[in-house]
């Protein structure tokens, strides 16, 4: 009976999958339309995934704070938040005024406080590398870094004639270096994306449970 | 139609089914990835000190095209479920896509059924952290803190908060190993990772790992199909070198 219903699943998620891949290299009008049904369906399943995503959320942090884990007075802030904000958006509508104050004032700065973590994360980053890694390749990581940030930034007190060696120094990294380095990565990364979906397709790998 | 589309797709097929098929009678040498051997001492440290692993499988979505690392994410999340079914504290598997959450609870869910370990799972153990890559990240460091999480792999689609990401853990004193697709988020994460996976590394996991002959297969297909890349990048040099065309 396990068996039957773990092949109905494989079937089916093969089967869809085909078609959704076969639409990009046949023309026939069937399996074109088929695609386009199919992905459509995907997009309806992943917005009502996404509600049950939120009620995962509510239930995991209300779990923290009925049994007081520790960080559980965060949790509530989480709770609190995401429930007045699902009111205010039945309320007053997403494109409301209120909504987009709620948008711009509070979920926008967070948001770029983060982003604004970034570089300080990857300077400190940069000299626990140097630091703790002292393999060839991360001191040529840091060494090119240096560089390209050396030719990169402007140099208030001194002439742009001095760093024009640097900046020569940071196209040849960037464009021949760096871009022949990514292009042989993305080429790793697409084999391996292929192979991966291929499984996926084969059932060989069943991410959908048996 | 596409005729070499459909073409190539049969090698790759063609090819996976031939290399399974022998790769009993002659299996294959991978080159050895110390990221894999770290991590697997860092879930047998993590196990004995009753700590926790956890698997993040990115900001991607289930229906965008860089779906590919988070599905090789799932690969080693139920790897992993099967090594710390013993622990007292099991994987804990998050993603910042509400569908991927929902892989992820039944890929745990199938794998502790599989290996009689059913009272292992949780529909905890699989969550969504947050809906945008931010709110994923902002929660992070909550996770590592309170559920004591000693080993924090990181498999998935990234941009750049997969950094702070990676930071969050190491800063927390967690074992980082990380991979993504994207390639300028490789370079931040090889920045700020103990054990970075760089390029096609991370989708070889299933093979390192040995979870199935056609992961190994694959890994195989892939260096057949990189092989045949890179003759036919050279011949074309050397031809247009040769003012062939």
């Amino acid at each position: 009976m396990k068996l039957g219903a773990h092949l109905v699943w494989a079937v089916v998620a093969g089967a869809a999958g085909l078609f959704v891949l076969l639409g990009y290299f046949i023309d026939y009008e069937i399996i074109v339309a088929m695609r386009l049904v199919l992905m459509r369906w995907a997009v309806l399943i992943a917005a009502w995934a996404l509600m049950l995503g939120i009620v995962n959320i509510l239930y995991v942090h209300f779990i923290k704070v009925q049994d007081m884990e520790p960080g559980w007075p965060y949790s509530i802030v989480l709770m609190l938040a995401l429930i007045a904000t699902v009111i205010f958006g039945f309320l007053f509508r997403p494109d409301s005024e209120i909504m987009v104050m709620v948008f711009n004032y509070i979920h926008l700065p967070i948001e770029t406080s983060l982003m604004a973590l970034l570089p300080i994360t990857l300077a400190v980053a940069g000299f626990r590398l140097v630091i703790q890694k002292r393999d060839w390749a991360s001191m040529a990581f840091a060494g090119a870094a240096f560089f390209v940030l050396l030719g990169t930034v402007q140099w208030p007190f001194f002439s742009d004639d001095m760093f024009e060696n640097l900046s020569g120094l940071r196209e040849w990294l960037v464009q021949v270096l760096a871009s022949g380095g990514a292009r042989g990565i993305l080429l790793g990364v697409a084999l391996g994306a292929i192979v991966t979906g291929l499984r996926v397709l084969l059932a060989v790998d069943r991410p959908y449970g048996d | 139609m596409n005729v070499v589309g459909i073409l190539v797709l049969m090698l790759f097929i063609g090819g996976m089914i031939v290399y399974a098929t022998i790769g009993r009678r002659w299996p294959a040498v991978f080159r050895p990835l110390p990221a894999y051997d770290d991590l697997g001492a860092a879930i047998e440290e993590a196990v004995e000190a009753g700590e926790r692993v956890h698997v993040s499988l990115g900001t991607g979505s289930v229906i965008g095209t860089d779906v590919a690392p988070a599905l090789i994410g799932l690969t080693i999340a139920s790897k992993i479920a099967e090594i710390t079914s013993v622990s007292d504290r099991p994987v804990v598997v998050t993603a910042g896509d509400a569908a991927m959450a929902l892989l992820a609870q039944d890929t745990l869910r199938t794998t502790y059924n599989r290996i009689n370990a059913s009272e292992a799972y949780s529909p905890n153990s699989g969550r969504m952290l947050g809906p945008t890559p931010f709110s994923y990240i902002a929660n992070l460091p909550v996770l590592i803190d309170t559920e004591k999480v000693s080993v924090h792999v990181l498999a998935g689609s990234f941009g750049y908060e997969g950094a702070l990401a990676v930071d969050f853990g190491t800063r927390l004193g967690a074992f980082c190993l990380a991979g993504t697709d994207d390639v300028q988020s490789q370079a931040l994460i090889y920045a700020t990772a103990e054990d970075p996976l760089v390029g096609e590394e991370l989708f070889a996991a299933g093979a390192y790992f040995n979870q199935h002959p056609v992961h190994r297969a694959g890994l195989r297909v892939q260096d057949l199909m990189r092989m045949i890349i890179i003759g036919a990048i050279l011949a074309g040099t050397i031809l247009r070198g040769l003012g062939a065309f």
